[in-house]
């Protein structure tokens, strides 16, 4: 035989497909590198193949994660996932090559050049989740006159859609409320504490209550009235709460909204 | 008055109040709306860069004290309004619904009498709570003069509650605010710090300050922690209900009395030593009002200052440092050029520099550069593999300061003499393209105090 060709992985963008491809990699053949099929490049000194999502597969993958490295090793590799770097998957599974390798201390060799990576995608990923707890500006829409459903809309950089979940379900059990992310066309549905995402349509939203825009002026003149004039510091604002989260930022709204 | 008006004025008293915590405390939602994250969540920042996290507003600004440096004392000219606690009740849940706070700040001027006061805050946070089945954050501002058995109350449905002691020094209390006395501010505080102790819920609250076993406070003078006797409480039976689970805090005006730093830090350091506070903050003066008594109109607020203050309150929260050793005896202020831990690291050079590989926790968290997160990684990252000295960046030290006092494996990396002036030189040139706090504060400190 000569040159054996690499061997790129294929799944569908689904967590369990790219644990399904980590799952291959061990019993089948070694991946040189696992991408979502939709966005895949193809190379003629690679081959490629197509990984179907096999959820036993994935379940098997995410316990062995959890027992043979760390739950905090799964937690990492989960964040690097809902990244939006490119090559996000190559980074997570070098983490858990190496984790598997070196059981649970690859948490701690924070300079190895992989564990370093990881880690710091994982940090901005948690911590744009963490971010959105605060940041997210829910407008009540009328659904009927004595009933409102809340509605947000985020345009993150990472898909922290799932991270938030747990947070805002638990928060507001009582009010249906709708998570829109609307980078990536889809949305957090949430009723009486449980809660899916699914893709949404705009247009089939209702239309706001009435009591709405009062709620946004005492907002805004809220916020307007507590800062203190001589103590004045755009730089800090700015690097606390970046530019790009404004636009879905009811205070930062100047005109009417 | 519209709501809308009432919010602004009652808005506009309550932001000189620094407080706006919403840790400390982790909550399911037991009740219809809201829980509570143990690490706090801010939701905006305002334009002076502070962030907002909690509705922070006053039940009404109508006062019978005239404090001299307050806004909202009985001779000054402002609009006067008071909140019905319905409206204000209903208000917080419709802002918190729209996840524009994480929950209510409310505190009060002394509208009638104290105890008046108190119960109608009571009242507000009662409906909240029972009413509005709110689950979320609630701080409580106590007033001086609340009597034991409101004050009990109102931190049986508050997260948090705090009583400003408002000055460093007695002398500025008396001076500034002649109608609150002494032990109107420390006997609530001790009677907090006894309930929670009573209820056993110290484990919790008090892991931040690293001083000595619970003591209940034995002084209700402004106390230095070596006189405060030690008093444990015996425990008690168990209660189902958590009173003030997230702690008290408290704050200080900085620079409107002439109080020194060292008087500061020292009175915090008593603060969290005896009354075991979760925090200490601190409120540069900000001169709105003319009198013989406060700095002149004008001068700008002390913000490098109150920036060193913070700093050092870290260092003996989190870091093993006791107060006599940042500021000793015939030092009274910090160093507005340069961070506390720093400042103290070139008075102490015999102890550097530190080995990296071998520096025990403590050591490692007094070398300048070091914080918790890098300290930690640190000690792990030495379990299974020496520090190189190129790790370090990756692990999270300011190798600008970090530098001079260390060695990794035997090796001295620092470019000049561990010598004090040079050092500091390089120190200060370095930090001062990134500091800018320190180069606002230096005109502001001139005006204070030469």
């Amino acid at each position: 035989m000569g040159l054996k060709l690499k061997m790129d992985y294929l799944y569908d963008g689904s967590f369990e497909g790219f644990l399904s491809c980590v799952y291959q990699n061990y019993y089948e053949e070694k991946a040189s590198g696992i991408y979502r099929q939709d966005s895949y490049q193809n190379n003629l000194l690679r081959s490629c193949r197509y990984v179907e999502t096999d959820e036993i597969h994935a379940q098997k993958v995410y316990e062995a994660v959890a027992s043979k490295i760390s739950e905090q090793a799964l937690k990492r590799v989960y964040c690097v996932f809902l990244s939006c770097f490119d090559g996000r998957e190559n980074i997570a599974l070098d983490y858990l090559r190496l984790g598997f390798r070196m059981g649970y201390s690859v948490d701690a060799l924070h300079s190895h050049p992989v564990v370093f990576e990881a880690q710091r995608i994982a940090q901005k990923v948690s911590f744009e989740a963490h971010r959105l707890t605060g940041l997210i500006r829910f407008s009540a829409l009328s659904l009927s006159p004595d009933k409102e459903l809340l509605y947000a809309r985020i345009q993150p950089d990472h898909g922290v859609l799932e991270l938030l979940g747990e947070h805002f379900s638990d928060r507001l059990k009582g009010d249906p409320f709708i998570i829109h992310d609307a980078r990536r066309g889809k949305a957090l549905y949430s009723a009486e504490g449980q809660w899916h995402i699914a893709p949404i349509d705009e247009k089939a939203l209702p239309c706001r209550s009435e009591q709405e825009e009062v709620y946004r002026r005492m907002w805004k003149e809220y916020f307007k009235t507590i800062s203190i004039e001589q103590r004045v510091n755009p730089a800090c604002q700015r690097r606390m709460m970046p530019a790009r989260y404004w636009k879905n930022l009811t205070e930062m709204q100047i005109r009417r909204s | 008055m519209q709501i809308f008006d009432k919010l602004r004025i009652l808005a506009d008293g309550a932001k000189y109040d620094v407080s706006c915590a919403t840790s400390g405390v982790d909550r399911k939602n037991a009740g219809r709306i809201g829980n509570a994250s143990c690490m706090g969540i801010c939701h905006s920042w305002s334009a002076d860069g502070r962030c907002i996290s909690l509705m922070k507003v006053l039940l009404s600004n109508r006062c019978v004290y005239d404090c001299e440096y307050c806004i909202n004392r009985r001779s000054q000219d402002v609009a006067r309004a008071s909140f019905e606690p319905e409206e204000l009740a209903e208000l917080a849940i419709e802002f918190y619904r729209r996840n524009y706070i994480e929950g209510l700040f409310l505190s009060s001027a002394v509208d009638g009498s104290p105890d008046r006061t108190a119960e109608r805050m009571l009242r507000t946070l009662s409906l909240l709570r029972e009413d509005h089945g709110f689950a979320g954050y609630i701080h409580a501002k106590i007033i001086p003069g609340v009597s034991p058995e409101l004050i009990h109350k109102i931190g049986m449905v508050a997260d948090r509650i705090s009583v400003n002691i408002e000055f460093a020094t007695e002398h500025g209390l008396k001076k500034l605010a002649p109608q609150k006395k002494t032990p109107d501010i420390f006997l609530p505080m001790k009677q907090i710090t006894e309930t929670i102790a009573d209820r056993k819920q110290l484990g919790i609250s008090f892991r931040s300050y690293p001083g000595s076993v619970v003591t209940a406070a034995s002084d209700l003078r402004y106390l230095q922690p070596e006189e405060a006797t030690g008093l444990s409480l015996p425990p008690r039976g168990k209660y189902k209900e958590r009173f003030a689970p997230a702690g008290q805090s408290t704050q200080m005006i900085i620079g409107a009395s002439g109080e020194t730093d060292r008087q500061i830090i020292k009175t915090s350091e008593g603060l969290y030593n005896s009354f075991k506070m979760k925090r200490v903050y601190y409120s540069a003066y900000i001169s709105l009002i003319s009198s013989p008594g406060l700095p002149p109109l004008m001068t700008a607020p002390p913000l490098a200052r109150e920036h060193r203050l913070y700093q050092t309150d870290w260092l003996m929260r989190f870091y093993g440092f006791r107060a006599d050793e940042i500021l000793g005896e015939g030092n009274p202020f910090l160093d507005l050029e340069m961070d506390p831990k720093a400042a103290w690291a070139l008075s102490h050079l015999e102890q550097f520099p530190v080995e990296i590989n071998k520096a025990s926790k403590e050591e490692l968290l007094r070398i300048p550069g070091v914080g918790l997160v890098s300290a930690g990684r640190i000690l792990r990252q030495r379990r299974i593999a020496a520090v190189r000295f190129e790790d370090l960046k990756k692990i999270g030290v300011v190798m600008k300061r970090a530098k001079y006092f260390i060695t990794c494996a035997g090796r001295y990396y620092g470019d000049c003499e561990l010598e004090p002036a040079a050092l500091r030189n390089r120190l200060i040139n370095g930090e001062r393209c990134t500091d800018r706090l320190s180069l606002i504060g230096d005109g502001a400190q001139i005006s204070m105090f030469l």
